[in-house]
C-alpha cells in the first residue's frame, strides 16, 4: 500500500503539488488525470524520490520512504517512462538486466528473467535480446521499457505516460496488453497521463488533479456516473456515458443464439432455426461466417445461395471486449445484433442492442 | 565550356587532381644546384629522368583523367586511387634514381632538390587519393589500401637509401642526430600539451555541462584564447614566467622559464581545450534526458549513470575532440621553436634564416606526416569507442 499524507511540493513560490493526502492499495492501478502542469507528474516522481516534497510524507508498505535510500528505494520500485529511456548502447537484454544486476542476481538468473520478461511482453527473445534500441520499433521499444521496469520483479510499478509516444493504433494494443499483464502479476501501478481514454481503459482508481490539488480519486465508474465538480464534469467530457460503456466487459451479457452449421441441410437448417427467423451461420470450426434469413431459404435456388456471407473479424467481437466496442460494430455494421466469439474465434452467443441498453441502466453506480 | 562543366560534373576532385598532374609536368622536376645554397636551374622530367621515365607518369595522369570522366563506382574510385599512389611512388623512385645519376656526373658538393613539379605532383595525387577515399567508404579494406599504400612505399624507398642522393635526405644525414633529438622533443611537446589539455579539457567539459554559472566564462575563456596568433600567445606568456622564475629560484631549477618548453607547452595546452571542451560539454549534453531519468529513476547512483551511461555516449565526441587539438596542435608545435623550446620547427626556421628550402622541407615533411598519423588514429579511436548501435560521429 502507497499513502501520501499531505504532500505539498513548492518552487519558490509555485506550488507544483498543494496537499495531496492519497491511499493507493496494493494490487490496484491507481491512475493521475489532469491537463499538463497539473502536478501529476511531480506527484509520481516524488514516490520513488526523484523529487523530494517540500512537506508532508509518503508511505510505502507502512515505511516512510524518507527513511530508505534513494537508490534502494528506486530499485524495489519499477520505473517506465513516456520516452522510454533505453539505453542505446546496449542491447534489449542487457536494458532489462540493469536493476536485477545492481541488485547483484547471478548471470544465469538474469538470463532466464530476460527471456521471461521479453516473452510476457510478447517479444521474442531470440529475434529482440540481442539488438540494440535503435533497432526497434516505436512499440517494441515501449514493450522493452515495461520489460525493464518489471526486471527485478518490483511490487511496485510507477509509470510516467508510459504508452505515450506511439501510434494510437500501437497504443490501444499496447493498453490491452498491460491489461492483461496487470490482471496476472496484480502490481500496484501508479499510471501518469492525460488521455482519459487510457484512464478509462486501465485504472481501478482515478485521481483527477487540477493545479497541484487532487480534485476527485474514485473508480472511474463513479468519476463518470457523479463528477465532483465543473472542471471534472468538464474533463470527462459530454459522452461520459460513452465511456462507461468501455468499462464493461461483454462477458456477461452474453446470450445463446440459433445456429446454422455452413453445410447443412433444408431439414436441419429447419430445425436449427425453431421458431426463430433467421440465425447465424457457423463453418466446420464453430467459426461464424454470416447469417440466415429463413424468409429467404424457399426462394433460394441452394442453400449457399441462401446465406448472407460476412467476414468474422468484420461482424464478431470477443467476448473480452467491451460494449463501447460492441457497439461501435453493431453502429458500423448496420446490425441490432453481433455474434460473440472466444479466443480461437469460435462463436460463443450473441449481444444485442437492448442488452447494451439495459447494461447502461444497471450500471449506474 | 557548358560541356565541360558536364564532364567535370562526374568527379571533378579527381577530374581537377589529374589535371594538375598533368601541368606539374610543366614545371622543374628537379633542380640542380652547383651548393647546399646556391640558386639552382630547374629540370622538366623528360630532361632529367627520361622520356621512358615521363611517358609512363603521362600514361597514369591520362588513366585517371579518363577514369574520372567516367562516374563514380567503386571500382573505378579504387582503380584511380591506386594509380595516384603508383604516381607517388613513381615520383619519388625516378627522383631517386636520376639523382643519383646527375651527382655522379657532377662537382662533389652539387646537389639534387625536388622541384615545384614534384610537389605539385604529390599534391595532385592526394587530391585523387581524397576523391577515391570518399568513394570507398563501404570497403575499409581497399580504403586504407589507398589511404597509405603510396606513403609507405615512400618510406620503404627511404629506408632502402634510394633517395640518399635527392637533398633533403641529405639534409637529414648531415643532421641526423639533431633531426631524432628536435623528432623525439616535437613529439614530446604536442604529445604533452594534448595530454594534459585533454585533462584539463574534459574536467572544464563536464564542469561547464553540469553547472549553468561555469558554462558561459569557460567557454568565452577558450574561445578568446583560440582567437590569439600562437606565436603572440608564446610571446605574451615570455614576461610573466621569466618574472615568476626570478622572483622564485625553485621554478627555474624545475625548469619553469620565460623562454623554452615551459611557455610552448603551456601555450600549447591552452589551446588543445576548445576543441575539447567544446566537444566533451557537447558529448554529455547530447546524451537523451530521458536516459539519464531512467537510470536514476531505475536506482542508480549518480556515479553510475555518469559511468555507465554519460561516459561511455559522450566519449567519441570526446575523442573526436581530442583529435582536433592533436592535429592543431602538431603545426602549432612547429612554432614553438621560435622561443626556444625546440621541436621540428627548428629545421623550418633554420632553413629559412639560410635560405635553405631543403632543411625547410626536413622540417616540414615528418610535421605532415605526423599530422596524417595522428588524424587516422585517432579517427580509428573515435570508431573504436562509439558503441554499438549509435552514430559514429564525423561520418
Amino acid at each position: 500500500m502507497i499513502r501520501l499524507e499531505h504532500v505539498s511540493k513548492r518552487y519558490g513560490n509555485t506550488v507544483a503539488v498543494d496537499d495531496v493526502s492519497l491511499e493507493i492499495e496494493t494490487g490496484l492501478v491507481c491512475v493521475l488525470i489532469g491537463p499538463s502542469g497539473c502536478g501529476k507528474t511531480t506527484t509520481l516522481r516524488m514516490i520513488n524520490r526523484l523529487m523530494e516534497p517540500t512537506s508532508g510524507r509518503i508511505l510505502v508498505g507502512g515505511r516512510d520512504i524518507s527513511t530508505t535510500r534513494p537508490e534502494e528505494l528506486r530499485r524495489s520500485i519499477g520505473y517506465a517512462i513516456q520516452n522510454v529511456g533505453l539505453f542505446p548502447h546496449m542491447t534489449v537484454a542487457a536494458n532489462i538486466s540493469v536493476v536485477p544486476g545492481l541488485l547483484h542476481w547471478d548471470k544465469k538468473r538474469i538470463a532466464r528473467r530476460v527471456e521471461e520478461l521479453l516473452a510476457l511482453v510478447g517479444l521474442d527473445p531470440y529475434a529482440h535480446a540481442a539488438k540494440y534500441p535503435s533497432q526497434l520499433s516505436g512499440g517494441e521499444a515501449q514493450r522493452v521499457g515495461v520489460a525493464r521496469a518489471l526486471a527485478a520483479d518490483p511490487p511496485i510499478l510507477l509509470m510516467d505516460e508510459p504508452f505515450g509516444a506511439v501510434d494510437p493504433m500501437t497504443r490501444e494494443r499496447l493498453q490491452t496488453q498491460f491489461a492483461s499483464i496487470q490482471q496476472a502479476l496484480k502490481k500496484t501501478v501508479i499510471l501518469v497521463t492525460h488521455d482519459l481514454d487510457e484512464a478509462i481503459r486501465l485504472a481501478d482508481r482515478i485521481a483527477i488533479m487540477e493545479s497541484g490539488r487532487l480534485v476527485q480519486y474514485d473508480t472511474p465508474e463513479v468519476m463518470l456516473a457523479r463528477p465532483a465538480n465543473k472542471f471534472v464534469h468538464d474533463f470527462v467530457g459530454a459522452d461520459h456515458a460513452l465511456k462507461r460503456l468501455s468499462r464493461i466487459k461483454i462477458g456477461g451479457y452474453v446470450k445463446p443464439a440459433a445456429t446454422v452449421r455452413v453445410n447443412a441441410s433444408a431439414q436441419e437448417i429447419a430445425s436449427a432455426l425453431g421458431g426463430h427467423r433467421w440465425g447465424w451461420v457457423v463453418d466446420e470450426a464453430g467459426r461464424p461466417v454470416g447469417w440466415i434469413d429463413a424468409r429467404d431459404l424457399p426462394s433460394a435456388a441452394s442453400l449457399s445461395e441462401a446465406i448472407v456471407r460476412a467476414d468474422t473479424d468484420e461482424i464478431a467481437v470477443a467476448r473480452t471486449a467491451t460494449l463501447r466496442e460492441a457497439l461501435s460494430r453493431m453502429l458500423g455494421n448496420g446490425m441490432k445484433s453481433i455474434p460473440v466469439i472466444d479466443g480461437q474465434g469460435r462463436f460463443l452467443g450473441e449481444i444485442t442492442l437492448r442488452d447494451i441498453e439495459t447494461a447502461t441502466a444497471e450500471a449506474e453506480p | 565550356m557548358l560541356m565541360f562543366a558536364r564532364l567535370a560534373g562526374h568527379d571533378s576532385i579527381a577530374f581537377g587532381g589529374s589535371v594538375i598532374g598533368l601541368l606539374s609536368l610543366l614545371f622543374g622536376w628537379l633542380e640542380l644546384k652547383p651548393n647546399r645554397l646556391a640558386a639552382g636551374t630547374g629540370l622538366s622530367m623528360w630532361q632529367s629522368a627520361g622520356w621512358l621515365a615521363t611517358a609512363i607518369v603521362i600514361v597514369l595522369w591520362l588513366i585517371c583523367l579518363a577514369l574520372s570522366l567516367s562516374g563514380g563506382k567503386a571500382l573505378r574510385a579504387a582503380v584511380i586511387g591506386m594509380a595516384a599512389n603508383l604516381l607517388l611512388f613513381a615520383n619519388f623512385a625516378f627522383a631517386g634514381l636520376t639523382a643519383s645519376g646527375l651527382l655522379r656526373e657532377e662537382a662533389a658538393f652539387s646537389r639534387v632538390s625536388l622541384g615545384a613539379g614534384i610537389w605539385i605532383s604529390v599534391f595532385a595525387a592526394y587530391l585523387l587519393i581524397f576523391s577515391a577515399r570518399q568513394k570507398l567508404k563501404g570497403s575499409p579494406l581497399w580504403r586504407g589500401v589507398v589511404s597509405w599504400s603510396g606513403l609507405l612505399a615512400v618510406a620503404l624507398l627511404l629506408g632502402l637509401g634510394w633517395l640518399n642522393d635527392v637533398s633533403v635526405v641529405q639534409e637529414f644525414m648531415g643532421n641526423q642526430e639533431r633531426f631524432s633529438q628536435e623528432l623525439v622533443q616535437h613529439v614530446l611537446l604536442f604529445g604533452g600539451s594534448v595530454a594534459a589539455g585533454s585533462v584539463l579539457g574534459v574536467l572544464l567539459g563536464i564542469w561547464a555541462a553540469r553547472s549553468g554559472i561555469a558554462e558561459k566564462p569557460v567557454f568565452f575563456a577558450a574561445n578568446v584564447s583560440q582567437t590569439l596568433p600562437s606565436l603572440a600567445f608564446f610571446g605574451l606568456l615570455i614576461a610573466p614566467l621569466s618574472a615568476l622564475s626570478s622572483a622564485f629560484p625553485a621554478l627555474r631549477e624545475m625548469g619553469i622559464r620565460g623562454i623554452g618548453a615551459t611557455p610552448a607547452v603551456l601555450a600549447l595546452t591552452i589551446y588543445s581545450l576548445l576543441p575539447i571542451v567544446r566537444n566533451t560539454y557537447l558529448g554529455l549534453r547530447q546524451v537523451d534526458p530521458a536516459v539519464i531519468d531512467a537510470g536514476l529513476g531505475m536506482g542508480m547512483s549518480r556515479g553510475q549513470v555518469f559511468r555507465r551511461i554519460e561516459l561511455p555516449l559522450s566519449a567519441p565526441l570526446v575523442l573526436e575532440g581530442i583529435r582536433t587539438a592533436m592535429v592543431q596542435a602538431v603545426g602549432n608545435t612547429a612554432v614553438a621553436a621560435l622561443i626556444g623550446a625546440g621541436g621540428l620547427g627548428y629545421f623550418i626556421f633554420a632553413g629559412l634564416g639560410q635560405a635553405a628550402f631543403d632543411l625547410i622541407m626536413l622540417g616540414a615533411i615528418p610535421i605532415i606526416v605526423m599530422a596524417l598519423v595522428a588524424d587516422a588514429a585517432m579517427r580509428f579511436a573515435v570508431k573504436a569507442a562509439s558503441p554499438k548501435g549509435t552514430a559514429v560521429p564525423g561520418q
